[in-house]
């Protein structure tokens, strides 16, 4: 028995071994390895995956420094960083929506940014406290299916689709951290109870898809008349020959109305980050002319935020969505989530 | 050099399985151990090889401790040849490799081709694979393996139970002679009186656990210890009878004693051998009804039904041409020669 | 040995201490309301659907191929195992791209039985091989017609094939994410990815993984119970002898029918499918595929590799020296491996950053989750491995002065390698499949096969998850065909 032991310790040290190795390396694009424990940047990014390659791509290309991404959901990263706590290996957290950033912020995570970086961003893309920026910004749409539903009969607000006359005639991703933020706008303008009773609406009236694609790909294809989505990805789908939003339209809400949203992704630097000047180097490149310009002309179609970088044509300039006004750092994540898993939507 | 254990118990669990064995086994000698399936002989030679200590009692090799209370020698020091029932060849190595295993890499060669040699095993077979072996040359091979590294002991496991009835004649008269030639200490264990009594200098019978006699086969056959040992050793006819001097009286008629094992009571049980009984035309000795005759070839097989009281039922084997003129319903007379051996009369068999 | 014991264990510990943390009234709150009457609702409905259904066609099309004068059996016995080597969510995405409207139950028992009748299909397949012909020639004899044969002689006798192939199949759909995922049909292990995607950890994920832990052991015990005092025997030596086949006659294009649709639906619409969109891929989306293969043939490495460290000592102890502590061993292991990857992965994540944090997000831990998800895989052929070799070969070698260890390695091993390597090889296929448990514990910049092809089919870009759908199922074959190998193999 202790010779079988023996024997399986040497191939358990063997299988650790093994492990480690893809445990600490693992290989940039250019197919080099990069040690991601001690020099590269580590991102927390539950921003889209190619987005933030893209940005990486050019931070490492200016730089020199490497970048390596844990890509996740805004909640599960916002609150895996909150149970790792000092241990994080994290040096950057950077969210689609504000709440899971408020959330880490709330847990005294997060460093100050730096003050040259903040001035880059307007006052209202970014918390008052300063301890995370705005780098982007997307907007809250109702996209429908014409076929379906005339212009007269849309919406005037997002509210209105607790109505019983919307059952079964529109979709959305209640899982994902997108819509949350949606409802935590809802929360911050018309209070626990209304928000609560709209969600309950939600249950009844609204077909559940798995995440935004998935919605318009749904409306497009007839299989319900309109949905909740953010506005890029019909942009980016439109812009890409229209395969999944061909059959789509768009309608904003506007007048300052809670569907109106428009969301803040935020970007932070942990206090427990073991590069923080490289970190801080790299915020301050998401939010200067570079990273804007990403937004700008890249594939993404989210807004940019600072540095004065235009939007990408065609969309329509932030300042003329009339979205309601709504400092992101009041955005309330769990109680949002509770209430959404009351109503059994998660 | 000497095999000699002396005190040897042991259980697994709560069932005893070996209680005080005891036995020697002189050098170059061989011995074998005979009993019924789950006497606990292929234990005992486990214990001897190693595999399996003893609770109590001792095992020694000359003057070399093997087992003892609180010490035991594993079995790859011991130095003790061992031969599976099923060979257990490596299936994985050829002949040469396996014969080979327990040999230094300095004459290894040699060596085999020597073994191979001693045990009747053709060269030729020398890179073939236990697979391609009949089970005659797989035995052999084990046997040669274990011979290989020239143990002063060697333990034989029912060697030849699994080969069919010619081949293991063959095969057990092929292995008898390399021992013989090779003049290693032999222990076989075995549940064929037959193969036991013609294997070697020594017989040791075994029965539940325990030894209860060892000793020249001609004196375990002719003389044993119980009548229950009798008949593990062959078939016997017990018969009641009464002792008159140095005779007694029974359904086969007088008969001389030839061993007296009965404390010399007046009632006993003679046991003797159907090889010692032949038909007689002379009807006063003893007397019997022919109850059936059956023809085996050459052989003829008469049953027979003593007319006393008990009735004994008894068969013998004849020649099938004297058996010609006996039919089933006759009487005929009985002669038993050699004398019987006795027993107290509560004796009975299993 | 009693560390690796701990570390089986610590799922089943997780669901007791999470049950104790939360706390029987917040847990109440988050149980009893109707989300999780929808969830046991459609996980139920699932299970008593779906188990039927996949012996019906298991047992069914295993009878065919084996057992009746069907043209061609030896092809429709490759081809009705084929859908083993399509991992289940990428069959999902297959029928999702060909038919955008499948959802909800009825999508689910599609996609889930289609993917996971083979499972019934290879221990029918090996005992229908193994069964003595002589019974139901006895049974003929004896008066009864071809269909009461079947009734009353051949079905009894697969009965241990059916539960333990059901059993599997139940635990299957109890822990499937991916393929329901697609199709938006929730059950506890989708929910608790959502869960966990917007709370991590917490409560809300391990309260409806309580749940989920109690609906596999509930799967357990029933197939116990059904099992009764039974055990699996071995599919002993064989029979030189086939038993004789059924006349099909007029039935014969029926059965053809039958046994090609289910592999159309099974195999070829998915494959169709997944080989049309990868034809849509443009060359820059195959540029993480190499990286992705890297990074899974290492871990599945290994998993492998752990895998065989733990089920090696396990598998000798339970075959060389049975003992009430081997078979305490052996009970604890299936429990735990029974448990869905999702709660495997809930508690390697609760457990590395509350205990040990330095393994937290390493390959380590994700080798860990795989050793504890695939062990039954490596202990099962190890086993029959293990019986393969006769002591007696490890005796003779010390008879003949080789010390126990060095007996081992030069007897004992090289004999099992064959069932090492294949126990091996089934687990790095399995674990190269994962998608639950590694999406949660894979460690930073590690990207999977299964995860990558996640990641694209999750945003619709299916021309771009399709290599990754193909390189996922031409991986599995070889673990199919060894399966298959084993099925036959056992019975030759």
């Amino acid at each position: 028995m202790k010779r079988i032991l023996t024997v399986t310790a040497t191939l358990a040290a063997a299988s650790l071994l093994l492990s480690g190795c893809t445990g600490i390396t693992s290989t940039d694009d250019d197919g080099a390895v990069v040690d991601a424990s001690e020099e590269a940047l580590v991102v927390y990014n539950a921003q889209h995956e190619q987005l933030a390659q893209e940005w990486v791509d050019e931070f490492t290309a200016q730089t020199g420094i490497d970048v390596v991404l844990r890509n996740g959901g805004d909640s599960e990263l916002g609150n895996q960083l909150i149970a790792e706590g000092d241990a994080s290996r994290a040096d950057v957290f950077l969210t689609e929506n504000s709440p899971a950033m408020s959330l880490v912020e709330n847990a005294g995570l997060l460093a100050p940014v730096d003050p040259a970086t903040l001035d880059l961003v307007p006052e209202q893309y970014r918390p008052t406290s300063g301890m995370w920026t705005g780098i982007a910004a997307r907007s809250a749409v109702f996209v429908y299916n014409p076929d379906l539903l005339n212009e007269s009969e849309l919406p005037a607000s997002i509210l209105d689709l607790h109505d019983p006359s919307w059952k079964g005639n529109w979709g959305g991703a209640p899982a994902g951290a997108d819509f949350q933020a949606i409802v935590s706008a809802i929360l911050e303008t018309q209070g626990t109870d209304a928000t609560s009773a709209w969600l309950t609406g939600m249950k009844d009236n609204a077909t559940i898809y798995r995440n935004n694609i998935v919605t318009m790909k749904a409306v497009n294809a007839g299989e319900v008349a309109g949905g909740i989505i953010y506005h890029y990805y019909w942009f980016r789908d439109s812009d890409s020959g229209g395969e999944n939003s061909g059959n789509t339209k768009l309608h904003y809400f506007g007048e300052q109305d809670p569907g109106a949203f428009v969301s803040i992704s935020g970007g932070g630097v942990l206090k427990s980050s073991k590069n923080p000047d490289q970190a801080q180097q790299f915020l301050a490149f998401l939010a200067g002319v570079s990273g804007q310009t990403i937004l700008g002309e890249g594939y993404s179609f989210e807004y940019p935020v600072g540095s004065d970088v235009p939007a990408k044509d065609p969309l329509p300039t932030l300042d003329s969505l009339n979205a309601p006004i709504i400092d992101p750092s009041t955005l309330n994540g769990p109680e949002v989530l509770d209430l959404m898993t009351q109503a059994g939507l998660l | 050099m000497k095999l000699h254990i002396s005190g040897v118990s042991k259980s697994f669990g709560p069932t005893p399985v070996l209680t005080d064995i005891g036995f020697d086994v002189a050098q170059g000698s061989r011995t074998a151990i005979v009993g019924p399936s789950g006497c606990g002989k292929t234990t005992l030679l486990r214990l001897i090889a190693g595999f399996v200590e003893p609770d109590s009692g001792e095992i020694s090799l000359g003057d070399r401790v093997l087992a003892a209370p609180g010490r035991s020698v594993p079995a790859h020091r011991r130095g003790i040849g061992y031969v599976a029932q099923d060979g257990a060849l490596f299936p994985h190595l050829s002949v040469a490799a396996n014969i080979g295993f327990g040999l230094p890499r300095a004459g290894r060669t040699e060596r085999i081709v020597e073994v191979m040699k001693l045990t009747s095993l053709d060269a030729a077979l020398v890179s073939r694979y236990p697979h391609q072996l009949s089970g005659g040359q797989q035995q052999r091979v084990a046997l040669a393996r274990a011979l290989a590294p020239r143990p002063e002991v060697v333990l034989l496991d029912e060697p030849f139970s699994a080969l069919d009835t010619g081949l293991r004649e063959q095969t057990r008269a092929a292995v008898i002679t390399a021992l013989e030639r090779s003049g290693t200490t032999t222990v076989l264990v075995t549940h064929d009186q037959e193969e036991a009594l013609s294997f070697g200098d020594g017989v040791a019978v075994m029965m539940r656990g325990s030894l209860p006699q060892s000793g020249s086969p001609e004196s375990v056959f002719g003389n044993p210890g119980t009548a229950e040992i009798a008949a593990l050793m062959g078939s016997i006819v017990l018969l009641p009878a009464v002792r008159f001097g140095n005779e007694i009286d029974s359904a086969l008629g007088r008969i001389s004693v030839r061993h007296d094992r009965s404390a010399g009571a007046e009632s006993v049980s003679a046991m003797v051998r159907p090889s010692q009984v032949s038909l007689s035309v002379d009807l006063t000795h003893g007397s019997a009804l022919v109850t059936g005759v059956r023809y085996i070839g050459p052989t003829a097989v008469v049953s027979l039904r003593t007319l006393g009281d008990p009735p004994i039922a008894l068969s013998l084997a004849i020649p099938a041409l004297q058996a010609q003129s006996l039919a089933v319903g006759a009487v005929v007379g009985l002669k038993v020669d050699g004398g019987a051996v006795l027993y107290s009369a509560s004796a009975t068999i299993h | 040995m009693v560390i690796l014991a701990i570390g089986m264990l610590i799922p089943v510990g997780y669901v007791i201490e999470a049950t104790a943390r939360i706390g029987v009234d917040e847990l109440a709150t988050l149980l009893l309301r109707p989300r999780v009457g929808e969830l046991l609702g459609n996980t139920v409905l699932i299970l008593v659907l779906g188990v039927p259904i996949t012996i019906l066609l298991g047992v069914g099309s295993a009878w065919l191929v084996e057992r009746t004068d069907l043209p061609g059996r030896r092809f429709f016995a490759i081809l009705t195992v084929a859908p083993l080597a399509i991992p289940a969510f990428v069959s999902s995405y297959g029928w999702a791209s060909v038919v955008p409207s499948i959802q909800g139950l009825g999508g689910g028992l599609l996609v889930a039985t289609l993917a996971y009748y083979p499972l019934v299909y290879l221990p029918a397949l090996a005992t229908l091989r193994g069964l003595n012909p002589s019974l139901e020639e006895s049974a003929r004899s004896l008066g009864l017609k071809e269909r009461a044969v079947l009734l009353r002689v051949v079905l009894p006798q697969l009965r241990l094939a059916i539960l333990g192939g059901g059993l599997i199949v139940a635990l299957h759909l109890l822990s499937e994410y991916g393929a329901f995922a697609f199709i938006r049909f929730d059950t506890f292990t989708t929910a608790i990815v959502v869960a966990y995607q917007s709370t991590f950890a917490g409560p809300s994920a391990a309260s409806l993984g309580i749940v989920l832990a109690l609906l596999s052991v509930i799967v357990l015990g029933i197939e116990a119970t059904a099992r009764g005092r039974a055990r699996y025997a071995y599919v002993g030596s064989g029979n030189a002898r086939p038993a004789q086949l059924v006349k099909l006659g007029k039935f014969t294009p029926l059965a053809i029918l039958a046994l090609v649709t289910i592999a159309t639906l099974a195999t070829v619409v998915p494959m169709v499918s997944v080989i049309r969109w990868s034809l849509a891929t443009k060359p820059e989306m195959l540029d993480g595929l190499w990286r992705a293969l890297v990074d899974t043939s290492l871990l599945s490495l290994g998993g492998a590799i752990g895998a065989i460290v733990v089920a090696l000592p396990v598998a000798w102890l339970a075959t060389r020296h049975p003992s009430r502590l081997s078979r305490v061993l052996e009970g604890g292991y299936s429990i735990a491996s029974s448990l869905p990857a999702i709660i495997v992965a809930l508690a390697l994540v609760t457990v590395t950053l509350n205990v040990a944090p330095g393994l937290y997000q390493t390959a380590a831990t994700v080798t860990a989750a795989y050793v504890i998800i695939f062990l039954p895989r490596a202990l099962v052929t190890l086993r029959a491995g293990l019986a393969q070799v006769p002591e007696s070969l490890e005796e003779a070698a010390r008879a003949l002065g080789t010390p126990p260890l060095l007996a081992r390695l030069r007897v004992t091993i090289p004999l099992l390698f064959p069932a090492i390597a294949a126990a091996g090889a089934l687990v790095a296929l399995g674990a190269a499949n994962e998608l639950t448990a590694t999406l949660l514990l894979a460690p930073t910049g590690t990207r999977t096969l299964a995860t990558q092809f996640w990641s694209a089919a999750s945003s619709i870009d299916y021309a771009g998850a399709a290599p990754y759908a193909i390189s996922l199922v031409l991986l599995s074959i070889p673990a199919v065909a060894l399966l298959f190998a084993q099925t036959r193999g056992r019975t030759r």
